[in-house]
């Protein structure tokens, strides 16, 4: 029973660095429409960049300068690539082929970079546990999930009450008639990539800290598993994002706990275990958890 | 004085432009096209301040994407300007984007309202606000918006989807308000409006309009753009066919009979009484629907309605917005499920039935909003009405055998028959989003027609047309009626159009029949006016 609770704690803080994985994900597809697998790559270049600059400016330093430095990344693939091909009425399809080719090539690029090594994300928790009413939890998740949790919180909070929001949902919801009302659908869209990028460059920080051993060249990959977060909760509800990950999370954790009951599944169920998840909950609802059906009134 | 199609009276304009005015927004020699065809030859048109200009023409005819042009929209529609300006005080704005021509002053309310649904009322509001800076600015525009349209103060904290027709209407035009435009272009404000907020909503417009914004209205309402306006233009394809002020346009024979309804030659043919149900030569069979109920969690949406659709017969359903009239065909339809009573068409009973078995019984149905695949040709959307009469399976279809080659072909043939019926030869290998909206209802109706109904449910058939395309509508439908001997339900809001077509009218007014009777019987009784027209009309008719 303490196993079972130690793997539902450590998965719920793990589906919590999934939601905002997905939710930068989410976001992105509401403002601009477009299906952006090149996050998967942005997020490994976050973790590679903690994973090079804690040595200098520590571990919380090197998190906020490599948010930065992601969402200025995010928002030029969206300034020279995306925004080009969406003025010319690019379809949604390849604009998402688009951004494919895009995560391949800078995935390719960073996964050369990090060659053989296996860089340490270098988090002062390193691999300490804390014991809460007898269940031994890491301390990296108890941090992930606490800072998901406060930048969650900070994001719905934007998005319900700030100019920003506004802007945002509105554009999500109509965008030529955003447009008309003079919202800049090009800062708007730019926004909400930088916004999706920072996100990413955090959940890197944390996916790839204990009980990961650092970013290798197979970190891209794996972020990868991300995207079914975000497609299962409903490629348009941030909430659904949420949910998602935590799904998500859970399901990994426990597939890789419980391997040893599980193994007539084969080993290693666990880095597949998101995309059997995702299969069931589609063949359930083709939209997802929370996505918005298409429906119209007749 | 005359009345139009609406039941505005239509008085003498609103005087002359002064010679001093000075023009606000001008428009020259604009040429237009989307991928190659041109849709604006050389418009010109100039707006001087202060003051209301109405632009009327037929669907198509480029009203809306002259409002496109003008707000920098054309890109997002694949169009483009290929000659010619747009100008406000003299700064040149066809070379702006959207958001800076929003920022220089010139705001559009959308055709077809498209509030933020899922954003309350003031989130909407606020929306509209997002180019002023200044939160000072904002509160004023806001507070201003709110003593206009006090029912959007009422209902703030709202979300925009749940207001009424009418709301919406309101809250378009406010979230236009509030970036405080010099001039306002309003798409087609009386859509879909039931004739009483229609008036409503012309009064609010020259309220705006003394309070010293410009305003562009684009109309199909030619009876409400002309009594608010001071000066019109008529759009026809493309090019500025007739302008002046707004009383020599309203005195106007040709914009009298095509835009106002009111023909020498009167309205629509009326139906030959005498033909009590025409030999039902499809077999028609009597359409009874006893005691529908339909709740919506605690909404009602029809309440104990029952009526009879004799075989072979016209049956018009009309009442205002939200009366329950779509909810009263999506049940006939089983697109809804009824919460009490029963539906018989001859001896099936239809309640229960899902859409397609109901559809194979011979119900077919248009739709208020075009539901059309708007990619395909014309001849692929009527070939799919004939999805019910196709027998070679996918797999003979596939393989292409002899057998389902012969039956394509057929099925061509009488889709093209129908086209003729209904006018649409010359467009049959056109894609449906290149035709404009009128011949769009006119393949809807055929597509209907090609499943070989023997009662056809149309649903607004003449929703957003001028007088003179509803009349040729009309014409069409008691065409079909007399041709085909089929029974024919039509749901409208606009009373005029249902008179002369209908044998039978029933009326329902929140859900609940109050009337149900021959035309005139039904147009005199005075619970229908007063629901219909709203008791101040009702008290001018009694005034008489």
């Amino acid at each position: 029973m303490t196993q079972f609770f130690e793997l539902l704690v450590s998965g719920l803080s793990l589906g919590c660095i999934y939601a905002l994985i997905a939710m930068g994900f989410v976001i992105v597809f509401k403002a601009t429409n477009v299906v952006n697998f090149a996050h998967a790559s942005v997020l490994m270049l976050g973790a590679y960049l903690v994973a090079r600059l804690h040595d200098g400016m520590g571990f919380v330093g090197a998190v906020l300068a490599s948010a930065a430095l992601c969402a200025v990344a995010a928002a030029l693939l969206d300034v020279i690539f995306v925004r080009p091909l969406r003025r010319r009425r690019g379809s949604v399809d390849a604009l998402a082929i688009l951004t494919i080719g895009l995560n391949i090539v800078l995935g390719t690029e960073l996964s050369r970079r990090v060659g053989t090594d296996l860089l340490p994300s270098g988090a002062p928790w390193g691999s300490n546990v804390t014991h809460i009413l007898g269940i031994a939890v890491p301390q990296t998740r108890i941090a992930a999930g606490a800072i998901a949790i406060v930048l969650m919180a900070a994001f719905w909070a934007a998005f319900t009450y700030t100019d920003w929001g506004v802007a945002m949902r509105s554009t999500a919801a109509d965008p030529q008639t955003a447009a008309l009302m003079g919202i800049r659908l090009s800062r708007v869209a730019a926004g909400a990539w930088a916004l999706a990028g920072a996100l990413a460059a955090i959940g890197g920080a944390f996916f790839t800290s204990f009980p990961a051993s650092g970013v290798n060249n197979a970190t891209g990959l794996l972020a990868l598993t991300a995207i079914p977060a975000a497609v299962l909760g409903g490629l348009d509800s941030t909430a659904g994002a949420v949910v998602g990950g935590l799904v998500i999370g859970v399901a990994t954790t426990f597939a890789a706990g419980y391997q040893d009951e599980i193994s007539f599944l084969g080993r290693g169920l666990s880095e597949v275990i998101p995309f059997i998840v995702l299969l069931f909950v589609l063949l359930w609802r083709p939209s997802g958890l929370f996505g918005t059906r298409e429906l119209t009134r007749v | 004085m005359s009345t139009g199609p609406s039941g505005i009276t239509v008085s003498e304009g609103r005087g002359d432009v002064e010679a001093e005015d000075v023009p606000a927004l001008e428009v020259e020699d604009l040429e237009v096209a989307y991928a190659g065809v041109r849709a604006l030859h050389g418009v010109s048109l100039v707006v001087p301040e202060r003051k209301i200009v109405a632009v009327l023409g037929n669907n198509g005819a480029g009203k809306s994407t002259l409002l496109r042009a003008i707000s920098g929209m054309l890109a997002l529609h694949g169009g483009s300007i290929e000659g010619g300006k747009a100008r406000l005080h003299g700064r040149t704005l066809s070379a702006l984007d959207p958001a800076e021509i929003v920022r220089a002053g010139v705001v559009q309310v959308p055709e077809g309202r498209r509030v933020f649904a899922d954003l309350t009322v003031e989130e909407n509001l606020r929306a509209g606000g997002l180019s002023s800076r200044g939160r000072g600015e904002r509160a004023e525009a806001r507070t201003r918006v709110y003593d206009l349209f006090p029912r959007l103060a009422e209902r703030r904290t709202q979300r925009a989807g749940l207001l009424s027709g009418g709301e919406q209407q309101m809250l378009a035009i406010g979230r236009a308000l509030m970036s405080e435009p010099r001039v306002l272009l309003l798409d087609e404000p009386s859509l879909g409006l039931a004739p009483q907020i229609v008036e409503q909503i012309g009064e609010i417009v020259a309220t705006i309009n003394e309070q010293g914004t410009a305003v562009v209205l684009v109309e199909q309402n030619a009876a409400m753009a002309l009594e608010i306006a001071h000066r019109a233009y008529v759009l026809e394809v493309g090019r500025i066919a007739l302008e002046g002020t707004a009383a020599e346009l309203a005195a106007s024979d040709e914009v009298r009979a095509r835009y106002l309804g009111v023909a020498p030659d009167r309205e629509v043919p009326a139906a030959p009484p005498s033909t009590p149900a025409a030999p039902a030569r499809r077999g028609a069979r009597e359409l009874a629907a006893e005691g529908l109920t339909v709740r919506f969690g605690g909404l009602v949406a029809l309440d104990d309605v029952s009526l009879t659709v004799a075989p072979g017969s016209t049956h018009a359903v009309i009442g205002p917005n939200g009366a329950g009239k779509s909810t009263l065909l999506n049940v006939l339809t089983g697109v809804y499920h009824a919460s009490a009573g029963t539906v018989r068409y001859g001896d099936a009973v239809l309640t229960g039935l899902r859409p397609p078995r109901i559809a194979a019984l011979g119900v077919s149905r248009t739709f208020q909003n075009l539901a059309l695949s708007p990619a395909s040709t014309v001849r692929e959307n009527l070939l799919l009405g004939r999805h019910r009469l196709t027998k070679a399976s996918f797999v003979s279809a596939g393989l292409r055998l002899p057998g389902a080659r012969r039956e394509q072909r057929e099925q061509v043939r009488a889709v093209a028959e129908v086209a003729k019926v209904v006018d649409l030869e010359d467009q049959f290998d056109h894609p449906v989003s290149d035709l404009p909206y009128g011949d769009r209802k006119r393949v809807e109706l055929a597509r209907a027609l090609c499943t070989e109904p023997t009662l056809l449910l149309l649903d607004e058939p003449v929703a957003g047309m001028n007088a003179d395309e509803s009349r040729r509508m009309a014409q069409a439908i008691l065409r079909l009626r007399e041709e085909l001997g089929i029974s024919i339900l039509v749901v409208e809001h606009n009373m005029q159009f249902v008179m002369g077509l209908a044998d039978r009218v029933t009326v329902l007014d929140f859900g609940r029949c109050i009337a149900d009777g021959a035309p005139d019987q039904v147009q005199a009784d005075p619970e229908v006016l007063r629901a219909y027209l709203g008791s101040h009309r009702v008290s001018q008719e009694e005034r008489r």
